[in-house]
């Protein structure tokens, strides 16, 4: 008898549907190859993290019901993005906490974690032969723990080093500040510019002194962010979400 | 001023940002060296946490166990539920030693109580002996950090208001000497002081005694020159054994500087033989934020500082951008408490990223207490027109498919298709040192619906 | 005067009163674990080290060498004052009644401590180790005395140690003391002593 498969919920966050398609077209066919079920479910929209963040939470109920209603059914919900899986697993105590809106915050998993921890893959047999600079969004690594924090005392670990060690030709170079916020902070970037571009761009030199080509992450707005220092100031990085970098093959 | 307008002032000169963004993150490298250094240290933090947590819900029973002890060891005891009351206490207090020079060692307290001004319109003399706060004192500034008060001031900056203030000769910013003319231009206040008014770290309740922490020995030298010493507590200072301060000191350097304890940690039971002691013990508006369920933690706040050496904002904007006493990510859940309108822009000066709750030693969540004062703020206070209306039609859009594929659509065609001049105008603060994301052909649903399709 | 007390007696029972009404339901205090903290490391050693790292000077000495020890380590003082009998150096003799404002011009201060900690270097110093409290603030190099097996591993234990004394004045000295106000860069002799030397006998 053939083992059922996991079913899995893909959600791609609004700005990945809108401005980096190509970022959800790397998860999905990533998830895939690694043999799940992978459905899209129509008519998805956003996680609200955009409206919590900014104080505007009340206003955002409508939004997470719509969440909960388009993934109630899957085993998983699997999603590129660190800081919108946080915001449904630890925001959506808003609503409710019918069995539904339960399982959804419990089953919803950031792409790397569920791949390492729920299908226990870290060799994914990628080839990508660059040097690379890893981004740890702070939503994944100090919200989700997806790695060790350099705060804190503790073993360390990384979701998204497992992966990455693991792909053939790539060099993961080491920074100097190993989990510096980046300074997206959603409307932070717009309503606090001055300190939020600064950030960024002492993020983007920390990469370039450690002569990084490609720099990636788990969370496409930080890198969004990035990218945007990046081309304004023409510098050579190139700006990749780990998705894309786990789904390349010669 | 908000926040953000002070800090893209600061931004002005990066060469500044970039030195006071280094000299943080040193100190908080240091704390990550020693604190991983200790066996337990996780462990350590969170019975910091648990026992103030504890003190906390005991608080009345502790403060009047504190005050029973003190007042059997012969110390003075008074209680303001103000500021004013505060000040009061402490001029009467003068008064009765017909005290016209005053010492002050570090204290928070007095600082938010506004101290100084109020004493010094009385005739009071009074000299702050940090010499970190004398330098802020001399250039009539506030501190802008609460462990490092002149962290902003360069070491040129010292030079000049030394040689204003103290006659020193220029010296180019050394600081061997400035340290060494301080050294003898602060002795001399101690010699000649009436009363020394210090803080307190640890008010001890199966004590009565207190615990003040200093690297200099300022305290020490005020404390035991003067006639009476008045020590300024705010009632969450309580611990309630002495054995705590076994877990309190443990945290308390190692998270403010990445020592393994202050040079000084002095312990005040009793009064030296014919002198005085007084303890003042202070709410101004604590036990307000202690009825607040979601912020109440807030009050373990051992003032280590460490948030705001983790705090990439802090470290690129500056303790004075926060325009409050205590500044940083703990002035960001602390502020509004104390007045929501002024401080209204504080819990927003954050990217949530976590560091600051991650490197407290009494495990605060204040990024977790940031979120929640934006919920608050955003329904008391009037919010600015444009981000409020964006953000009320996000939420309706974003909760109907429909409304979504529509404005989306609508989003990328003016991303793809405006004129240059239209998106990178002064309008726009995400355009001013980024470029926004290139527009490709489709959108993922586009893409997705096709493939679907073709199968 | 009268219409003081009474606001002074309204401050403590209004802050009572709203602690009382404000405060959370009773949180139980925790119980400290001592055994998460163990660690099996060489005291003396440790505490030298730390010691050295909080910028003291540290030296296990003969207890029949310490005036020797100390005449090497500060060779032309006058006005030293010795508290403790193990040290015949003092020039200068102090009783709890002399004035503090008179020690202004100490060069040297030797001192007894009853205790230190592994952990960060610390010495604990009571008011009758000092006589005079300010004693080893306002010298300007103060040297204290230490045996070896009066060391113990971290403050937990350093106040299960002094839980039995007579409280009045204490302090736990670690290092000379210090300043990075300036920079952040650090200098030694702010407001206290300018040298600190640990002999441990």
């Amino acid at each position: 008898m053939q083992k059922k498969k996991i079913k899995v919920g893909l959600f791609i966050p609004c700005y990945i549907n809108q401005l980096y398609p190509q970022v959800g077209i790397a998860t999905l066919e990533l998830l895939e190859k690694l043999d799940v079920d992978v459905d899209y479910p129509q008519g998805q929209t956003c996680c609200g993290q955009p409206l919590g963040n900014s104080g505007y939470e009340e206003d955002s109920k409508g939004i997470c019901k719509l969440f909960v209603k388009n993934f109630k059914e899957y085993d998983f919900i699997v999603g590129p993005s660190g800081s919108c899986i946080y915001h449904i697993k630890h925001h959506f105590d808003i609503l409710k906490q019918t069995p539904e809106v339960k399982r959804v915050r419990n089953n919803s998993y950031e792409l790397c974690e569920f791949i390492v921890k729920i299908l226990g893959k870290t060799d994914l047999g990628a080839s990508f032969p660059h040097k690379v600079g890893l981004h740890k969004s702070c939503h994944g690594l100090r919200g989700l723990k997806l790695g060790s924090c350099s705060e804190v005392q503790e073993e360390h670990y990384s979701t998204e080093e497992d992966l990455l060690n693991q792909v053939r030709g790539l060099e993961l170079m080491s920074i100097n500040r190993k989990d510096e916020c980046c300074g997206f902070g959603g409307t932070f970037a717009v309503f606090e510019e001055a300190i939020s571009s600064k950030m960024g761009k002492d993020r983007v030199q920390d990469h370039l002194n450690s002569d990084v080509e490609v720099l990636t992450g788990a969370d496409h707005s930080c890198l969004m962010h990035l990218e945007g220092i990046i081309n304004r100031n023409k510098q050579p990085i190139k700006v990749m979400h780990i998705a894309e970098i786990l789904n390349c093959s010669l | 001023m908000s926040h953000a307008t002070k800090a893209a002032e600061f931004n002005k000169d990066e060469a500044k940002v970039n030195w006071h963004d280094k000299a943080l993150w040193y100190v908080r490298e240091k704390r990550d060296k020693s604190a991983h250094n200790v066996q337990g240290w996780e462990y350590l933090r969170q019975l910091g946490s648990n026992i103030k947590a504890n003190v906390l819900s005991n608080l009345d029973e502790y403060l009047v166990q504190f005050e029973a002890n003190a007042k059997n060891n012969g110390v003075h005891v008074h209680w303001a539920s103000n500021a004013e009351e505060h000040n009061n206490i402490i001029n009467d207090i003068l008064s009765k030693h017909n005290a016209k020079k005053v010492v002050k060692s570090k204290s928070m307290l007095t600082e938010e109580c506004h101290l100084n001004p109020f004493l010094e319109s009385k005739g009071i003399e009074v000299v702050d002996t940090d010499l970190g706060e004398r330098i802020v004192q001399l250039a009539q500034e506030p501190p802008s950090h609460i462990v490092l008060p002149a962290i902003h001031k360069t070491k040129e900056d010292v030079d000049e208001l030394f040689q204003e203030h103290l006659g020193t000769k220029p010296s180019q910013g050394n600081p061997e000497y400035l340290v060494g003319e301080a050294r003898k231009h602060l002795r001399d206040k101690f010699l000649n002081a009436d009363v020394a008014i210090t803080g307190v770290n640890f008010a001890v309740a199966d004590t009565g005694g207190v615990v003040v922490c200093t690297n200099e020995g300022n305290a020490d030298m005020g404390v035991h020159l003067a006639k009476a010493h008045i020590a300024c507590m705010g009632i969450e200072k309580i611990i309630p054994q002495e054995k705590h301060l076994g877990v309190f000191l443990r945290l308390l350097a190692r998270s403010a500087t990445g020592q393994p304890i202050t040079t000084y940690s002095s312990h005040f039971n009793k009064p030296e033989d014919g002198k005085e002691m007084h303890i003042v013990i202070v709410d101004n508006g604590r036990t307000e934020q202690l009825s607040r369920e979601d912020f109440r933690a807030s009050l373990h706040c051992i003032r280590c500082g460490a948030c705001m050496n983790t705090c990439p904002i802090y470290r690129r904007s500056g303790g004075h951008s926060y325009d409050y006493t205590i500044p940083g990510p703990i002035g960001s859940i602390l502020s509004p408490g104390k007045d929501l309108k002024k401080h209204s822009s504080l819990p927003f000066a954050s990217t949530l990223c976590g560091s600051c709750s991650n490197v407290c030693p009494v495990k605060i969540n204040i990024h977790e207490q940031l979120y929640k004062w934006r919920q608050v703020i955003v329904k008391e206070q009037k919010q600015p027109v444009v981000k409020k209306s964006i953000l009320k039609t996000a939420g309706v859009v974003l909760s109907k498919p429909g409304l979504y594929r529509a404005a989306g659509k609508t989003a990328r065609f003016m991303l793809k298709n405006a004129p240059r001049f239209m998106i990178y105008n002064k309008l726009n603060a995400w355009g001013k040192a980024r470029d926004l994301p290139e527009v490709k052909g489709q959108n993922f649903d586009d893409w997705y619906k096709k493939r679907q399709k073709n199968g | 005067m009268i219409g003081i007390k009474n606001d002074k007696k309204m401050g403590r029972e209004a802050i009572l009163k709203s602690v009382k009404q404000n405060k959370p339901e009773l949180l139980q205090l925790p119980d400290i674990n001592e055994a998460s903290f163990e660690e099996d490391i060489n005291l003396l050693e440790t505490f030298k080290n730390n010691l050295k790292v909080v910028g003291g000077f540290v030296k296990e000495i003969d207890k029949k060498s310490i005036d020797t020890e100390i005449k090497v380590l500060h060779s032309n003082k006058t006005n030293i004052v010795s508290t403790t009998k193990k040290s015949a150096l003092g020039t200068i003799t102090i009783d709890k009644n002399t004035e503090p404002h008179t020690l202004e011009n100490i060069d040297l201060a030797i001192l007894e401590a009853e205790l230190g900690v592994s952990e960060n270097g610390a010495v604990w110093v009571t008011a009758s180790n000092s006589i005079v409290r300010v004693l080893p603030f306002i010298t300007n190099d103060l040297v204290i005395i230490l045996k070896k097996e009066n060391i113990c591993l971290h403050m937990l234990k350093a106040y299960d140690q002094i839980a039995e004394r007579h409280r009045d004045f204490g302090v736990f000295v670690s290092g000379p003391s210090k300043t990075a106000d300036i920079e952040q860069c650090l200098v030694v002799g702010a407001h206290g002593a300018m040298s600190l030397a640990v002999l441990l006998i």
